[in-house]
């Protein structure tokens, strides 16, 4: 049983990892993570790399939503973004992955900045109209730009390439897309230990009292913006590159709220809650299509008739969460953590 | 809680056990992503159960010769990445060699997937016109003419009944509504009509009355609706009938079923649709396996004694496939994609016993071929007002 963690030093205080235990448990998730693309069915590889995009996104918008407190409901509208910039790059120019996923998430950072401005008058359910109706804005951009969309018609994609390799299976491309994912994940946690990151946290408590201490708003809100946006870029260009295919059809409102969603599941304002929610969102509804399939022998066409209810109790489990455990997941995990730490003289 | 753990491990292995379906040797497996619920989930139960019906159908009857069918399926509710989910688990389990896919979105986007399997085609819901290039989709065909093949049939027939007639053609703003518009004012000129008319609004807008306005300046013979399947083409033509015009009005495929019928009201009493497909209640047989159809269906679903045609959808898209599958067979050929792909394009005339209004022929991944029929309220039923028009 371990009962504390004692530091000699403010480094070691900020340090991520800051037990030797913690690092044995990361360096296992690794492995496993290395490990998974050699194991599983091209099935679960896919949900695999869903999951690694989906965790960048969502990483993004809690950065946004979680640390800086400002809601916003174009997350979808800015994937759009980075992954028409990214299609429209690499048919342009023939330009591999690593010059167009940069590029789409800088180009998706100017944007989110852009729609960010009205976060310095409005804020709440303001901001987050004010942020629907941009994200309806792009989705029209995304319609009639056809020069460069291509209309409803749509993209189409080859292969990525990186590094004069083709990238032609989701089993090259998790190698790609879950490194990002890391990546990402570790950028907004260093973001935390940073002046940076204070200053988002400062905003979300109390804008007011953060100006007075010298957090400038327009700076650090447009900043927060920027960044989740960057994200949001990126994982529009991944997403892109993993569908091959994008239309204006492609990035409705709806993967906006799945993300809002996804972090609220998952625990706003924590590191672990966005991945633990895009896990989430992503399985729960594949993991309820398998219950109704194992339900078919003892209900008659069980697929067919429950087929309705799987939003339903989708729904559920949504709402379950915020009323029994509002912190979310990330805060079961915590406690599950709790548990073992003091097993087996505290259950 | 050992115990416990243990317990549930081999509870939830036993079921695994027990519920995992072997697949036989002889069987032949057909995959689906579909469209149960969501927002097309009115139309894609149907043509869920037209497709299982087609097979059990067919299993009954001793299966296509003399092999079985397996049907797989998933449904996504209209979503893209589930749909891709779906097919890769499908695909990774079965092999099969056909699949219906739900949406053109998806369609477009499992494309590379798709040729890049052993031997899966793939038809589905999908109308969208540039799934009829067959240079990029080697492995993809459409169960009927594309949306511009539908729109230029109805501007087909309706130059033959009034040559030089005023059109106006009102869709959706969408990747559903927009997809034939260039090809239709292409036609149009090309058939001497005149084009007063285009106007986009959103998808099941209902406020019209600024468009209705418009079209009573214009005064058109026909309007053409496209990339709806009720509203807001119901409000239109209410508001103009009220306005006294006399125009025709003119639908796609997922604008021609029985909701019109059932909840167009009086004013759509005329209404024009492109059909492929016969309906399922006519007011004569069209054919033996019609006849067999709805005798089936009775059969299996006593409380069914009507379908929208998004069943005969269903039923027609488990024939075509059957059809290749049979062809192919007779032919002394091992079913692979090229060998099936080849005999999909061979299909020339073929009659399909009443299920199709129209000689079934294949032409660049499609049947450009179709059929107008008029809505009559009185009678609650559709009815063929033109002979079969194709489109080159």
């Amino acid at each position: 049983m371990r009962i504390a963690d004692a530091v000699s030093s403010y480094s070691d205080d900020e340090a991520i990892f800051r037990t030797r235990t913690q690092r044995v448990w990361m360096g296992i998730l690794l492995a496993c993570l290395l490990a998974f693309p050699f194991v599983v069915s091209p099935y679960l590889l896919f949900l695999g790399c869903l999951i690694g995009i989906a965790v960048i996104s969502a990483t993004g918008l809690n950065i946004l939503v979680g640390l800086t407190g400002q809601i916003s409901l174009g997350q979808g509208a800015f994937m759009g973004v980075g992954a028409y910039t990214s299609v429209w790059l690499a048919n342009q120019f023939a330009l591999s992955l690593a010059v167009t996923l940069p590029l789409a998430g800088l180009l998706t950072a100017l944007v989110g900045v852009i729609v960010g401005l009205p976060s310095l008058r409005v804020k709440g359910l303001y901001l987050a109209i004010a942020t629907m109706a941009a994200s309806v804005i792009l989705h029209f951009v995304f319609v009639h730009w056809e020069s460069v969309t291509a209309g409803n018609l749509g993209l189409n994609l080859q292969h990525a390439k990186l590094f004069g390799m083709e990238l032609d299976s989701d089993f090259k491309l998790y190698f790609v897309i879950i490194p990002l994912a890391l990546i990402a994940v570790t950028g907004a946690r260093n973001l935390l230990r940073t002046r940076i990151g204070r200053a988002f946290i400062a905003v979300r408590d109390r804008d007011i009292s953060a100006e007075v201490l010298g957090v400038n708003l327009l700076r650090y809100k447009l900043l927060s913006f920027g960044l989740s946006s960057f994200y949001a870029g990126c994982a529009g260009a991944l997403w892109a590159y993993f569908f091959k295919v994008i239309t204006p059809e492609s990035f409705p409102l709806e993967v906006s709220i799945f993300y809002l969603a996804a972090i609220i599941v998952g625990g706003m304002g924590t590191i672990l809650g966005p991945i633990l929610g895009a896990a989430f969102m992503t399985l729960v509804p594949e993991m309820l299509k398998v219950l109704t399939l194992l339900l078919e022998p003892i209900i008659a066409n069980a697929q067919v008739h429950l087929a309705p209810m799987k939003g339903v109790v989708f729904g559920i489990l949504i709402v379950g969460f915020l009323l029994f455990e509002p912190h979310g997941l990330a805060e079961i995990w915590r406690k599950i953590q709790r548990f073992f730490r003091l097993w087996p003289f505290k259950t | 809680m050992k115990k416990m753990l243990a317990g549930l491990a081999v509870a939830l292995l036993s079921l695994a056990l027990c519920f995992s379906s072997a697949l036989a040797e002889d069987e032949i497996v057909f995959g689906e992503t579909a469209l149960i619920t969501g927002v097309f989930g009115f139309a894609g139960g149907e043509l869920h159960e037209g497709i299982v019906d087609y097979f059990n159908y067919t299993n009954e009857n001793g299966g296509i010769r003399g092999h079985k069918i397996k049907h797989v399926f998933e449904d996504c509710g209209y979503k893209v990445d589930c749909s891709v989910a779906a097919f890769k688990k499908i695909q990774a389990e079965y092999k099969p060699l056909f699949y219906s896919g739900d949406s053109t979105g998806f369609m477009k986007a499992i494309n590379p997937e798709l040729k890049a399997t052993e031997n899966t085609l793939m038809s589905g819901v999908s109308y969208a016109t540039n799934l009829t290039d067959a240079a990029t989709y080697t492995r993809s065909f459409i169960i009927g003419p594309s949306y511009s093949d539908q729109m230029a049939i109805l501007l087909t027939h309706a130059a033959n009944e009034q040559p030089g007639a005023k059109i106006a053609i009102v869709h959706s703003d969408s990747g559903f509504g927009n997809d034939p518009i260039k090809a239709a004012k292409v036609k149009a000129k090309e058939l001497g009509l005149d084009l007063v008319e285009v106007i986009t609004t959103k998808s099941g807008s209902v406020d019209v009355t600024t468009d209705v306005l418009k079209l009573r300046r214009k005064n058109p013979d026909y309007v053409l609706f496209h990339g709806y399947v009720l509203t807001p083409i119901n409000e239109f033509m209410q508001q103009m009938r009220d306005l006294g015009l006399k125009t025709k009005f003119m639908g796609t495929y997922w604008s021609s079923s029985e909701l019109m019928i059932m909840k167009g009201g009086p004013s759509a009493d005329g209404y024009l649709g492109v059909m492929h497909l016969n309906y399922f209640d006519m007011e004569k047989s069209p054919g033996k396996e019609w006849d067999a159809m709805r005798a089936y269906n009775l059969k299996v679903h006593p409380d069914k004694a009507s379908r929208p045609n998004f069943y005969m959808f269903g039923w027609f898209q488990g024939m075509v496939w059957a059809e290749a599958i049979g062809r192919t067979l007779d032919a002394g050929k091992p079913l692979t994609a090229e060998n099936l792909r080849a005999t999909i394009n061979a299909i020339e005339n073929w009659d399909t016993g009443g299920i199709a209004s129209v000689p079934v022929t294949f032409r660049n991944n499609s049947i450009p071929v179709g059929r107008i029929f008029r809505a009559n309220i009185a009678k609650g039923r559709y009815e063929p007002v033109s002979e079969t028009i194709t489109i080159n």
